[in-house]
């Protein structure tokens, strides 16, 4: 019986980390391979430096003022976005979640996924003509959001590879934020995530509360690890549920707002570009808007497990859909803002040295494991970022100032390696 | 409530075993060669996927999409009924949309391998100077579209 439960508990955790792994993986490669040397850095107006755009010659204190002022508006915008997403959630606009989220999807795939991969054609030379790339770049973006949003008429696998694409794009989009910026938005959201999910009045405990009331799926981003295998002996071992929520409301308020500021940016860049590159510039730097703040929490669903029991007891087909709904149901579930802040702090650790590549992994997926055991002992929502996010920040800066001096100088002095 | 319970809990024994209804045992499962090649669903995903009715309204309707220039729905539509496409006699009613999507998809494969090949390999010397405006990061530098890296 220990051997078993132990058995199906490491393929539960592989099930979670393996997709955290690969797209921090997928992030660094991303990064590694498009940071040209001659960083002429066109910082791209995003709702994450509205109030200061981080320049090198700053001194340190003014940089830091600018990053916490960054962050704060930022956290005050998901904090907006994520209450009005609960309001409509309340008076039952489903339907217009629904369809705000699959646009959501599609431009994300469509116009930041079509911006990295023109990138990559454009650094290694690729002979791609126009034709191949819009059909690729079109099927890609329509089988995306068909795959995340079909409701089961798709292969589970290509929904988990999407949704790790998805969060890839999304990571890769942020690491394009000055350095300060990133950290102590990084910084506010896991704190901003531990009030949300934690507190009482908390929105996105609003929000799991009101789902779990009502029976009734919210459109959100997640991540289901569910495995493929027919037969589950250990479907009832633990019955928890890591259920993500997305808040795409975000987006629009901050088109709005970006739309105030590009329409400066034109007033000022009128007499140097054409109105079409006007236009199409706006277009980009409303892209990262998009899809970028989407949150983790852990959800233990208790109120189902009853339900799918009682339904399981009766006929024979009810019994069997009972049982495939339970099967269904179980399994982690993991909001899709965590693969983006995981894989944006591990992307930004890669600007700096391999060395905090390794540390800030190792540092998240323990965060994770921590996580996930907190998770079995409490079972109630819990939100993932805030104990990877500060193992990870901490983990960057300790290796940063204090391992590499140490590693250096040894081997300067050939005391190792 | 509590003879509920008490009847609820010997059910979660047998639960498993309804799904596999014409297949008691796993082990006759195995040695039964009618058996193996009869697949008991049709998705990839097995219990967890559709079922049998589900999947001919499913398979019709991505078949039908994939003619919005959409190969790669044809190609999921393969990926996903492949138990229906590699056992020849099962589940004749969802089969053809799977085999059409199939036929579909390699012929959509094969153009535009075609064309890009042709295009990539060539170059220049086959096209002239419409290569130079065709190819996709020249035409991206033209557009502004790079502003990403």
């Amino acid at each position: 019986m220990e051997s078993s439960v132990l058995e199906w508990l490491g393929v539960e955790i592989i099930g979670v980390m393996s997709p955290v792994s690969i797209c921090m993986f997928l992030v660094v490669l991303l990064v590694y391979s498009l940071s040209s040397p001659s960083t002429t850095a066109t910082t791209i107006a995003t709702a994450a430096n509205l109030v200061y755009a981080e320049n090198p010659s700053d001194t340190a204190a003014q940089k830091l003022e600018g990053a916490v002022l960054n962050a704060v508006v930022f956290i005050v915008f998901i904090a907006l976005a994520t209450f009005l997403l609960v309001l409509l959630y309340y008076y039952n606009c489903t339907a217009f979640l629904l369809h705000y989220t699959r646009f959501s999807t599609f431009f994300v795939l469509a116009a930041m996924g079509g911006s990295i991969l023109l990138s990559l054609l454009e650094r290694f030379s690729v002979p791609l003509d126009a034709v191949t790339s819009f059909l690729l770049l079109f099927n890609f973006a329509v089988v995306g959001v068909l795959s995340v949003f079909a409701g089961g008429g798709l292969p589970i696998l290509l929904r988990q590879c999407y949704t790790v694409c998805l969060g890839i794009i999304v990571a890769a989009w942020f690491t394009k934020l000055p350095e300060w910026t990133t950290w102590t938005v990084l910084v506010a959201l896991a704190l901003y995530d531990l009030v949300a999910v934690l507190a009482p009045g908390g929105p996105l405990k609003l929000l799991v509360e009101l789902e779990s009331s009502r029976n009734e799926e919210l459109p959100a981003l997640v991540y289901e690890a569910r495995p493929t295998v027919n037969t589950r002996n250990h479907a009832a071992a633990v019955g928890f549920i890591v259920a993500g929520v997305s808040d795409s409301e975000t987006s629009r308020i901050e088109l709005q707002v970006v739309s105030r500021v590009n329409s400066n940016n034109n007033n000022n860049l009128s007499s140097n570009n054409d109105n079409g590159e006007n236009g199409i510039n706006d277009e980009w730097e409303r892209s990262p808007l998009v899809g970028g703040m989407r949150f983790g929490e852990v959800v233990v669903d208790e109120g189902m497990s009853p339900l799918v029991e009682m339904s399981g007891v009766g006929e024979n087909e009810e019994e069997g859909e009972g049982v495939r709904r339970k099967i269904g149901e179980r399994g982690i579930k993991f909001g899709l803002g965590d693969f983006v802040f995981y894989s944006v702090l591990v992307g930004r650790a890669a600007m700096y040295d391999l060395m905090t590549v390794y540390a800030c992994y190792l540092a998240i997926i323990s965060g994770l494991g921590c996580t996930l055991i907190l998770l079995s002992m409490c079972r109630k929502a819990l939100p993932a970022l805030p104990i990877s996010i500060a193992l990870g920040v901490l983990f960057y800066f300790l290796t940063r100032l204090l391992m590499e001096p140490f590693i250096v100088g040894t081997a300067t002095n050939l005391m190792m390696f | 409530m509590e003879a509920q319970s008490q009847s609820n809990n010997p059910n979660p024994n047998p639960n498993p075993n309804p799904n596999p209804n014409p297949n008691p045992n796993p082990n006759p499962h195995r040695n039964n060669s009618v058996a193996s090649s009869m697949p008991l669903w049709p998705t990839i995903d097995g219990p967890l996927g559709l079922s049998e009715e589900e999947s001919v309204g499913y398979a019709r309707r991505f078949y039908t999409f994939g003619f919005a220039l959409l190969p790669l729905l044809w190609a999921v539509n393969c990926f996903y009924f492949w138990p229906v496409l590699r056992h020849s006699h099962s589940f004749p009613r969802i089969r053809p949309y799977v085999v059409g999507s199939a036929i579909g998809f390699a012929v959509c494969a094969t153009l535009l391998s075609s064309w890009s090949l042709t295009f990539a390999i060539g170059g220049e010397r086959l096209f002239g100077p419409v290569w130079d405006q065709l190819v996709m990061y020249n035409l991206a530098d033209r557009l502004g579209l790079t502003g990403w890296s």
